[in-house]
């Protein structure tokens, strides 16, 4: 009998890198590992999946910025060289590793993951979001979309119009790629403000998440616990809480599984460990050794690594998927018999923790798929549009503030180290919101400046930035991008006003900062 | 590491810069040595030119038109590489950093500061400088009717502060202000309201959605992962209730851990370079395996050597198959 529900999501993002001014830039990298690691895989497991007719449910976020990097021309053609790279020092090593049959096996799967992904990516015409479209018409996954540019909606409060743009720009750009609205939305950094719903329903969302707190701690309180989604009060905005307890199983690096020890060791790369002579063209142009993507050590729990096995680690992930639907199959069950209603369990992840970081995570989540179809009937996976069809009574509050980061709340975004970049940000924001109301209706020239203030706005908004800065290392990237936006967006706001706009730098700067082609300025009010 | 790359990049335009300009510099150096050696040639030279027009000059005149969209008249603007300091305003804005704490930043505009200056004579210099911080509550703020409020001397040189409200699930409104001898307070510049969030579960509950305290309790230690069917481990069980109960929730948002430090240690591997030419065009074997020559007939190949014996025995056949060359290395490897 069933007794409950499990909602499994995948929020992917990444922040807009893009450096056509560099022949080879770094930080693109973190878009051509994430596509090889994680992106591909996730798509071998759902198009298995459908081959193999086996029912499931995911709901995944695809960010709107990493909707623009899948989808640019370069992006994309610098993507197919790096990949080729890759094949062409997995050739190298089948070759290097004739001797040491363990780790040669290992080269031969790697060069056959690398020569498959390049199929995959060519088969796709190189535009990832294609596959992804497939399996939602498939009507197995639930695509929902994000902020614009993962921008923190908590420490916009002071300036709606830019929570606005964030949401109606990623709503339009869902709407052309995947010819459909979205039904609901990650929330960077899953940060909700009360108040920030009004401005969901103006576009037609119907649902967001929240971390656990922020149903479990909202007003009045929530008589289901997370165990059910709640309405927000004025607006009726679904609000789905996070579980902690399945989280935690996933995301802990201590004891969770990913920390276990017949898992990839992700530090031990050949990148570090190989020749510099022999691993030189692999790395970074400049020299500095980096991440390759081949890896030939498990966790293994002491310094002496010991070589990864392929088939030990997939009986892992099957062992961990099983243990997986076992406690949810508990814990629903408990929760049933308390609460006399279906409980939902929502677990939500960062989707690069699949494969990126947790390599066997893809593998794993094609076992949970396949245990939750056959080896059960207790719970059935659903995504959040199909559980508020089927239990549309839900009690109504206003969740809290709150965030899935750091302590729970604002402070990873808010502190010493980026609290300088508010008071720009804001002052960016009324500049572009009196920039909305001093031209209802531009065109030409004008307008194109004004679109691109926006765009320089939005990706100063990024999350990603103040995130990366509160790490205290490798901040010059994002303080770069924080400073760059900003000054664009200056320039060109000191440019609108003195009706002097330079032609050729607006070009310049449009052909960098190329997202939301049909980006409209007053989307900021 | 994007610091090196820029620097580098710097370096080499300036490099760039520095040869074009000693170019510029070089050449009428150059000329004039030519034109006293061999003056009064490069003058006739000069003059004969214009005569005879290059062929197409005249086409490329104007067909250069035809991209031409007016004079540049303008300098080209550098880009500022600093974000302004301030931004001519007067403005506070605070922001809710957690349930207890609020940020404010602010800026007052020079201006504003010599009115205060020549107002308040004497007194501006004794006045100290803080922040009022104001409980408006469930109220409409009009500057007089606060629930209650608290001062925080600020030093002059700050452009922001972290407040500690010591207050979750109020609202907050913050004067930049003066506080003068006396005990009376100027108000510079008043900031927007912000509410903190409750730090625990909510005391109303709801009458059609009643659940009894007992039960809520255990569906709130369920969401947060303290449920019985954890299979995880009591010590992860411990940390989230020390973390429930201290008011942090950690949830890492980033599951990067950073390799242990190590203290000193070594690691020594061992390769092998297998090299040789032969035809261009003959068949090569290593070990049986055949392998790519390159166009001059040379191979390199390299291979982990772990230890052991390794006999690698390499054939080359020639291109109409009828002669043949083995040569067989053979390597002992052992670590001590």
């Amino acid at each position: 009998m069933q007794k409950g529900y499990f909602c499994l999501v995948l929020h992917s993002h990444l922040p807009f890198v893009r450096h056509p001014e560099y022949e080879d830039f770094l930080e693109e990298d973190w878009l051509y590992e994430a596509i090889t690691e994680t992106y591909i895989p996730l798509i071998w497991v759902y198009e298995k999946l459908l081959e193999d007719k086996v029912d499931f449910r995911v709901t995944m976020s695809l960010s709107p910025t990493l909707i623009s990097m899948l989808t640019d021309g370069l992006l994309q053609a610098r993507y197919l060289k790096h990949l080729n790279k890759l094949i062409e020092l997995a050739h190298k090593e089948v070759e290097r590793t004739r001797w040491q049959p363990e780790f040669q096996s290992l080269a031969i799967t790697y060069l056959n993951n690398f020569c498959r992904a390049r199929e995959t990516f060519e088969r796709f015409k190189r535009n990832l979001t294609l596959a992804f479209k497939n399996i939602q018409d498939a009507g197995k996954l639930e695509i929902i979309t994000c902020a614009a540019t993962h921008g923190y909606f908590p420490l916009m409060e002071v300036c709606p119009e830019s929570i606005r743009a964030q949401t109606k720009v990623a709503v339009n750009q869902y709407e052309r790629v995947f010819g459909r609205k979205p039904q609901g939305i990650w929330l960077p950094e899953c940060g909700y403000v009360p108040g920030s719903d009004e401005i969901l329903k103006e576009v037609g969302l119907r649902y967001f998440f929240t971390d656990s707190h922020g149903v479990l701690h909202g007003t009045p309180r929530p008589k289901y616990g997370v165990f059910a989604p709640v309405y927000c009060k004025k607006t009726g905005i679904a609000c789905f809480g996070r579980d902690l307890e399945s989280s935690k199983q996933v995301w802990s690096s201590v004891e969770g599984y990913p920390g276990d020890h017949d898992y990839r060791e992700f530090y031990r790369d050949i990148g570090f460990d190989l020749d510099y002579e022999y691993i030189k063209p692999y790395i970074h142009p400049d020299g500095v050794r980096i991440n390759t993507g081949i890896k030939y050590y498990r966790i293994t729990g002491s310094e002496n690594k010991q070589p990864y096995n392929f088939e030990a680690a997939r009986e892992k992930a099957a062992s961990h998927a099983g243990n997986f639907m076992f406690n949810r199959e508990r814990q629903i069950e408990y929760l049933f018999d308390f609460m006399k209603r279906k409980p939902i369990i929502v677990s939500p992840y960062d989707a690069e923790l699949f494969g990126h970081w947790w390599y066997e995570g893809p593998m794993w989540l094609d076992f949970l798929f396949r245990k939750f179809a056959f080896d059960q009937n207790i719970i059935k996976m659903i995504t959040p549009s199909e559980y508020l069809f089927e239990n549309p009574r839900n009690q109504a509050i206003t969740p809290s503030l709150s965030s899935w980061g750091w302590k729970g709340y604002s402070e990873i975004w808010l502190q010493g180290p980026n609290d300088w970049i508010y008071r720009h940000l804001h002052e960016a924001s009324f500049k572009m919101t009196e920039l909305a109301k001093s031209f209802p209706s531009a065109d030409g020239l004008l307008r194109r400046a004004l679109n691109q203030a926006l765009r320089e706005l939005l990706l100063a908004q990024s999350s990603d930035w103040a995130f990366i800065l509160s790490t205290g290392t490798h901040t010059s990237y994002a303080i770069k991008r924080t400073k760059d936006h900003l000054l664009r967006f200056l320039r060109l706001y000191e440019d609108v006003k003195a009706n002097s706009i330079d032609i050729q730098w607006l070009a310049d700067v449009e052909s960098k900062d190329n997202l939301f082609p049909d980006l409209d300025y007053r989307l900021h009010q | 590491m994007l610091r090196k790359i820029r620097e580098r990049l710097k370096s080499i335009s300036q490099k760039d810069k520095n040869a074009s300009l000693s170019d510029v510099n070089k050449k009428p150096v150059s000329k004039s040595i030519t034109e006293k050696l061999f003056g009064r040639k490069t003058a006739k030279k000069e003059t004969a030119k214009p005569k005879e027009e290059i062929l197409g000059t005249q086409e490329t005149i104007v067909r250069k038109t035809k991209f031409y969209t007016g004079q540049i008249t303008k300098a080209v603007r550098m880009m500022p590489q600093e974000l302004p300091i301030g931004y001519g305003v007067n403005r506070i804005i605070i922001q809710v950093r957690d349930p207890r704490w609020i940020h404010s930043y602010w800026e007052v505009t020079s201006d504003t500061w010599n009115r205060l200056r020549d107002e308040l004579c004497d007194e501006f210099y004794k006045a100290k400088r803080v922040l009022r911080v104001y409980d408006v509550s469930y109220i409409v703020f009009d500057g007089s009717n606060a629930n209650s409020f608290f001062d925080v001397e600020i030093n002059d040189y700050s452009n922001n502060w972290y407040v500690d409200t010591q207050g979750p699930g109020k609202s907050w409104c913050v004067d930049l202000g003066l506080l003068l001898p006396g005990g009376r307070f100027i108000t510079i510049v008043r900031s927007n309201t912000v509410t903190t969030p409750i730090e625990g579960p909510c005391w109303i509950t709801d009458e059609e959605w009643m659940i009894p305290e007992e039960m809520f309790a255990r569906l709130y230690g369920i969401g947060f992962g303290l449920g019985r069917s954890s299979p995880i481990g009591k010590a992860w069980q411990e940390r989230i209730k020390r973390q429930l109960f201290s008011g942090a929730l950690a949830s890492p948002s980033s599951p990067m851990q950073k390799p242990k430090e190590r203290k000193f240690w070594l690691v020594v591997n061992t390769e092998l370079i297998v090299y040789g030419a032969t035809e261009p065009d003959a068949a090569v074997f290593v070990q049986d395996k055949p392998i790519q020559l390159r166009p001059d007939g040379t191979f390199t190949l390299r291979f982990a050597l772990p230890n052991g014996k390794q006999v690698i025995p390499v054939k080359a056949i020639s291109a109409d198959k009828e002669e043949e060359r083995k040569i067989t290395p053979i390597v002992n490897k052992e670590t001590k």
